[in-house]
């Protein structure tokens, strides 16, 4: 190739490329990939390195100020029996409302279906200092908007897995429809130290963690003025996964979890969760989420929520890439 | 929010060099939508790795970049490779007698090339590296540089007599010819 054709070849690749544009908030989107990446999956990844058998003792709360280890063992074992009869027909839609260091999020819930949205920060996080990081910034216009779903959607009437992201106007389907492990796994425990518990049969779900101790029944406290049912989880540690453990600069993480459940119905009225990594330079740092449930009538208005709709003119590209 | 760990060093370098990363990415995947995806992907492996690289982090991305590019990142499968093919030539021109010019016709060919033959290309004559430079980048010995590049170009040869013969009118043809005619001098 002479040096003409090289001169065009260039002039060319100038000319194909010249209106082309870095879309805004490349770095805000990667970043998001990767806190995507890191702080659900890749974390999760490092479990099967390095389980740590937690020997924390979980204390046992008695309702009605019981205090004798009979006593104690009897309740425990009837909220544990209540637990598992009373969640046995759950046919209600699941809406649950979190806040936390990750900003809020909304989770709408139904049998197999759900829709798990991220809203950006209704308050400027903008240069705030955590654990001697800044936090990922934001356009201060975009407070308090929609910025992904994830979930389920209709597609030719089959459920598919679907992921928006509404900002860039894009979204992704795959045949993978989001669930929740079993907290009897490590993997689903340490999914429940985060915002969204989705996909989840709550009857087997909860008589599988009693059966298997991932959790207990651990007394009753009054939340938002009622009464509910604790069950706590036993609270698990990994060893962080390498790459993991550069990036955040810690190399174990914890998760602890609690569930409140109505005790007439027995239901979850509140998650809560944290996830605390340590043991590195960056020194502990804590993240929490906290998630208020109400349980919907299972009308048609209300399932509808439970399905992530794609946005006309929205794009699609490659799972993975959205 | 959870922490930036380039502490807000990403946005001051994409501030100054995304616009040109974008178009590098456009061109080795030959469409906006898979470039932005390609740059995102890289931008991703930049954050994961941040703390471990020393100095050079735009080399880093550069090299990752090409290196995503190169390895089909996308994994795309044949299917979708015969569709880019397809979508390459739904966009030449429908009239022959059309002026086409040679520039855009050789990216349009470059675009069809493999994507290492690509990458190689546009390492040279996109970012303007020597063969040794280029071998640096992708991590290739600089003799798999040379025979990939004269692949490509000759594949780009071929590939351009294949568009003179189809369209063997107007200036692009012409120029093309032109082209082939000293290329077998050069």
């Amino acid at each position: 190739m002479n040096t003409d054709v090289e001169d065009l070849l260039r002039d060319g690749m100038e000319r194909f490329t010249e209106n082309v544009r870095a879309p805004a908030g490349l770095a805000r989107e990667a970043g998001r990939l990767h806190r995507r990446r890191v702080a659900v999956r890749a974390a999760l990844a490092g479990s099967a390195a390095t389980v740590v058998a937690v020997s924390a003792a979980i204390a046992v709360i008695t309702a009605a100020g019981a205090t004798a280890g009979r006593t104690q063992a009897q309740t425990v074992a009837d909220l544990t029996r209540q637990v598992r009869q009373a969640v046995a027909g759950d046919d209600m839609v699941y809406a649950g409302s979190t806040n936390g260091t990750d900003g809020p999020n909304m989770v709408w819930a139904y049998g197999g279906q759900s829709r798990w949205v991220e809203y950006w920060p209704d308050t400027d996080f903008r240069n705030r200092i955590v654990s001697g990081q800044r936090l990922w910034d934001f356009p201060p216009q975009d407070r308090g908007l929609a910025y992904s779903a994830e979930g389920t959607a209709r597609v030719g009437g089959t459920l598919m897995g679907a992921y928006v992201i509404y900002p860039d106007r894009r979204y992704s389907l795959s045949r993978q429809v989001p669930t929740q492990d079993s907290a009897c796994t490590t993997t689903g425990a340490l999914e429940m130290g985060g915002p969204a518990v989705v996909g989840v049969n709550w009857k087997s779900f909860i008589d599988e963690m009693l059966a298997c101790g991932a959790a207990s029944a651990t007394g009753r406290v009054r939340v938002n003025g009622a009464e509910t049912t604790k069950i706590t989880g036993k609270p698990v540690t990994v060893r962080l996964s390498p790459g993991y453990s550069k990036v955040v600069r810690a190399d174990w993480v914890t998760v602890r979890w609690t569930l409140y459940v109505n005790p007439k119905t027995y239901l979850p009225v509140r998650i809560a969760g944290s996830t605390e990594t340590y043991g590195g330079s960056a020194g502990a740092s804590l993240s929490s989420e906290m998630t208020n449930v109400r349980w919907l009538p299972p009308t048609k208005a209300n399932i509808a929520k439970t399905l992530v709709t794609i946005p006309a003119g929205f794009h699609r590209v490659s799972p993975g890439d959205a | 929010m959870a922490a930036d760990p380039t502490g807000g060093e990403l946005e001051s370098f994409l501030a100054e060099r995304a616009d040109r990363l974008m178009r590098t990415a456009v061109l080795l995947t030959g469409s906006h939508d898979a470039g932005q995806d390609l740059l995102q992907t890289a931008l991703e492996r930049l954050i994961r790795h941040w703390r471990r690289i020393d100095g050079d982090r735009e080399g880093y991305l550069l090299r990752t970049l090409y290196n995503l590019a190169t390895d089909g990142y996308r994994r795309r499968g044949r299917l979708q490779r015969k569709l880019l093919l397809l979508k390459t030539e739904t966009q030449r021109p429908a009239d022959p007698m059309a002026e086409v010019d040679l520039r855009d016709a050789l990216v349009r060919i470059l675009l069809q090339l493999p994507v290492r033959q690509r990458a190689v290309l546009v390492l040279r004559y996109w970012e303007g590296l020597t063969e040794a430079e280029t071998a640096a980048v992708l991590g290739w010995p600089e003799g798999t540089v040379k025979s990939t590049s004269a692949r490509g170009l000759r594949r780009l040869r071929e590939l351009a007599d294949g568009w003179g013969g189809e369209h063997n009118h107007g200036r692009a043809d012409a120029a093309l010819a032109h082209v082939r005619l000293r290329g077998q001098h050069a």
